[in-house]
């Protein structure tokens, strides 16, 4: 019998293997062989040392066969004592009404000494049952803290519970969203059936009690696991009815057990996490490297490509006029590509999340005006005009992604209408939005790809021959996508193209207002 | 404006850049220094006592900030950064450390002459013969009278606004990082309130420029800060 299942208050006696009826007869037995013994020396002992030697056995039976049988040894005692040794012998009657005070005291003495014995040594087992399932708990945390996996915390617990309760258990952990699955170890058969309460106790993180009679004659517990406010699974436990009495009054024990189990779940949902971010990290390292190799390999020689060409343009003195054409070709070249290799390398960065947005609220002019500015001789042969009302609230955006957006924008506008034509940038607030177009008076998209033209790589016309590899308006999407707005391109009816952005108004931070008094004049 | 002997160190480790950054200044009439390390250029900014510093920030050798601190503990000569793209953070810190002005790679050199002799005439004006009246495009700027007109007509400044345009002012030619027009204008406490800025740079554009969104003057240095062209 396992020292954790001796706790239980119904049954006193406990300890030597002697049950209840067989200890009250052998005190009864015992009694009797001593009164046996004393009658021949009745001449020889005195009355007082004949009591003495009953107590003492009571004493006795009290400590070896616990306090139902030394109760039976302290009435059996008085009784013996008045039969063999007091006058009148071998009767009950007793002729000194003194003796009666003897027997009264002796009564009390027996059961004085029953009680406290019996109590002592109560004491001790609940000692020893307690210390034992500490160690047993303890066992189990040590199992458990070597855990590394769902399966062995799932070994540990069913060895834990099969050894002190004779049960089998189940281990769920929590899976996708809002359920939970079962930890495999080895073939299982079907379970749905503790599937669905182990899904129910953990939605409403409850612990469940019930009697199941289908599968055999079994008490189950299931028991959510958590820790703090996290329910990380739920531990089902299945006892046969014939032990079920072990469980009366270990359910703080229980609990106990099913929050170390709870721990050692989160604990390996940590590792796995810190794993996970690990390997995120490393692979996130070998990006940005690459990346900032790329832009700096490939731009540095684009560079010093661009800066030759244009001291040949500039050269004194200078060069013939088809050389030098020939050399600001090459310069504007080089420029082109260094902005696609510009925006790819954007492009790459927004798609992996490398771009950590520095919004601030600022008015939208302002960096419509630097995007005008920094295109500045791509957009000489258009007239941009900019039209936006006065009272247009400040946005929160990241002026250097959204200077790339309107430089896209203005720069696809410029490429896809025919010269000289205007180009028109405008915006208006709506309640929650600020929305924001930009037009062209070009052929427009091509009707079929108005929703396409935003994906990598796709141009507004399948075969043109204006160049571009279609990453502006890629870029332009994740830009506004990343500030939580949306972006559509159509064609008006009065022709030509528009890109159509919206960007979410917010809550702009309140300022304070000067006092107008002293300026100047 | 060849100065005839202005001398600019060039710190620059790619030396086709270099090349062509030397060739042009030379026929500007400039004496050039050329160093392929931040170490070297140290030692000869020390040394030959340039008139100018263009420093690129890409160096392998080290941290333009920490060149720029140092040449800013016993020199006040002007410093023009090169840098590549997507370095704004990079950019504000170099300024902040003292740097005067920046270009992006790749860059023309007819902006970066500009941006030379824009460099070389500041430092050339010492702040005494600074004259009390500035005049750009048809607005004129009296200083001590805190008066602004635009074609003879007055134009009405706020407190705020007109020192603003004073910060913007004294430091034409130059890059003005958002940090340092907020401590110029508001005072150390609004160093993180750059919607200030913003919004009262607006309002000088709507006074100032004629197009408000396509301004002349007062212009935008995106995510670093501003820049004033007379």
């Amino acid at each position: 019998m396992n020292p954790l299942l001796s706790h239980d208050p119904t049954i006193e006696t406990a300890g030597p293997p002697v049950t209840d009826w067989r200890g009250q007869a052998l005190a009864f037995a015992a009694t009797c062989l001593l009164a046996l013994i004393l009658t021949p020396l009745h001449d020889v002992l005195d009355h007082a040392n004949t009591a003495m030697l009953f107590l003492l056995l009571v004493a006795l039976v009290a400590f070896r066969l616990g306090r139902r049988a030394a109760i039976v040894a302290a009435f059996a005692s008085v009784a013996l004592f008045d039969f063999f040794f007091i006058p009148p012998r071998f009767s009950f009657a007793v002729s000194d009404a003194q003796y009666l005070v003897v027997f009264a005291v002796m009564l009390v003495v027996a059961l004085i000494i029953t009680r406290l014995t019996a109590g002592l040594q109560r004491s001790a087992e609940e000692a020893i049952a307690r210390e034992a399932q500490m160690r047993s708990l303890n066992g189990l945390a040590q199992a458990l803290a070597g855990a590394l996996s769902h399966q062995q915390v799932a070994q540990a617990t069913r060895t834990y519970l099969g050894a002190g309760f004779r049960a089998t258990s189940w281990l769920f952990v929590a899976g996708r969203g809002d359920t939970v699955k079962l930890v495999e170890e080895g073939n299982r058969v079907s379970m749905l059936a503790e599937h669905a309460a182990a899904q129910r106790v953990f939605k409403q993180r409850e612990s469940m009690e019930f009697d199941d009679t289908t599968d055999g004659d079994v008490h189950c517990l299931y028991l959510p696991l958590s820790v703090a406010t996290h329910t990380h699974g739920v531990l089902a436990i299945a006892i046969p009815r014939e032990h079920v009495g072990s469980l009366t009054g270990q359910r703080p024990l229980i609990e106990a057990m099913a929050s170390l189990v709870a721990t050692a779940i989160e604990r390996v949902h940590l590792v796995e996490l810190a794993h996970e971010s690990q390997i995120g990290m490393v692979s996130e390292r070998l990006r940005s490297s690459v990346l900032s190799a790329l832009s700096h390999d490939v731009r540095t020689p684009l560079a010093a490509l661009f800066g030759l060409a244009d001291s040949l343009v500039r050269a004194h003195p200078p060069l013939p006029p088809a050389a030098q054409e020939t050399a600001g070709a090459i310069r504007d070249q080089a420029a082109r590509l260094d902005r696609m290799v510009g925006n790819l390398l954007d492009m790459a960065r927004l798609q992996c999340g490398a771009v950590t947005l520095r919004k601030e609220w600022q008015p939208l002019e302002e960096v419509i005006g630097a995007s005008i500015k920094l295109l500045g001789s791509s957009l000489a042969q258009h007239e941009i005009t900019v039209s936006l009302p006065r009272d247009l609230p400040p946005l929160e955006f990241d002026a250097v992604l959204m200077e790339r957006v309107f430089c896209n924008l203005l720069e696809n506008a410029a490429k896809y209408s025919p010269p000289g034509a205007p180009i028109g940038i405008s915006a208006h607030a709506q309640p929650d939005v600020v929305v924001i177009e930009v037009r062209n008076p070009g052929a427009g998209f091509a009707p079929d790809r108005l929703q396409r033209v935003f994906e990598l790589f796709e141009r507004g016309a399948a075969e043109s021959v204006v160049p571009g590899v279609g990453v502006g308006l890629a870029i332009c999407r994740a830009i506004v996508e990343a500030h939580g707005g949306g972006i559509v391109a159509e064609n008006p009816a009065g022709g030509g193209a528009c890109v159509r952005f919206t960007l979410p108004r917010g809550t702009p931070p309140t300022m304070e207002t000067e006092s107008v008094a002293a300026g100047t004049e | 404006m060849s100065e005839p002997l202005a001398c600019v160190l060039v710190v620059e480790d790619e030396p086709q850049i270099r090349r062509v950054v030397r060739t042009a200044l030379e026929e500007e009439g400039c004496r050039v220094i050329e160093s392929g390390t931040m170490t070297q250029g140290l030692t000869e900014a020390s040394t030959r006592k340039p008139s100018l510093i263009i420093l690129d920030l890409g160096l392998p050798d080290g941290d333009g900030v920490r060149f720029v601190e140092d040449v800013r503990t016993w020199s006040a000569v002007p410093i023009l950064i090169l840098s590549a793209r997507s370095t704004e953070n990079d950019k504000i810190d170099v300024l902040d450390a003292g740097a005067d002005d920046y270009l992006t790679k790749p860059f023309s050199l007819g902006e970066l002459l500009a941006r030379v002799r824009a460099l070389l005439r500041r430092a050339r004006i010492s702040d005494a013969d600074a004259s009390p009246l500035v005049g750009f495009g048809d607005i004129e700027v009296d200083l001590p009278r805190r008066s602004v007109t635009r074609g003879g007509e007055p134009l009405h400044l706020t407190p705020i606004e007109f020192r603003l345009l004073c910060a913007l002012l004294a430091g034409h030619g130059k890059v003005l990082t958002h940090r340092h027009l907020l401590r110029e204008v508001w005072g150390p406490g609004y160093g993180e309130s750059n919607h200030y800025l913003r919004i009262y740079v607006g309002h000088l554009r709507q006074k100032l420029e004629r197009d408000p969104a396509q301004p002349r003057h007062i212009l935008t240095e995106t995510g670093v800060g501003y820049r004033f062209a007379m």
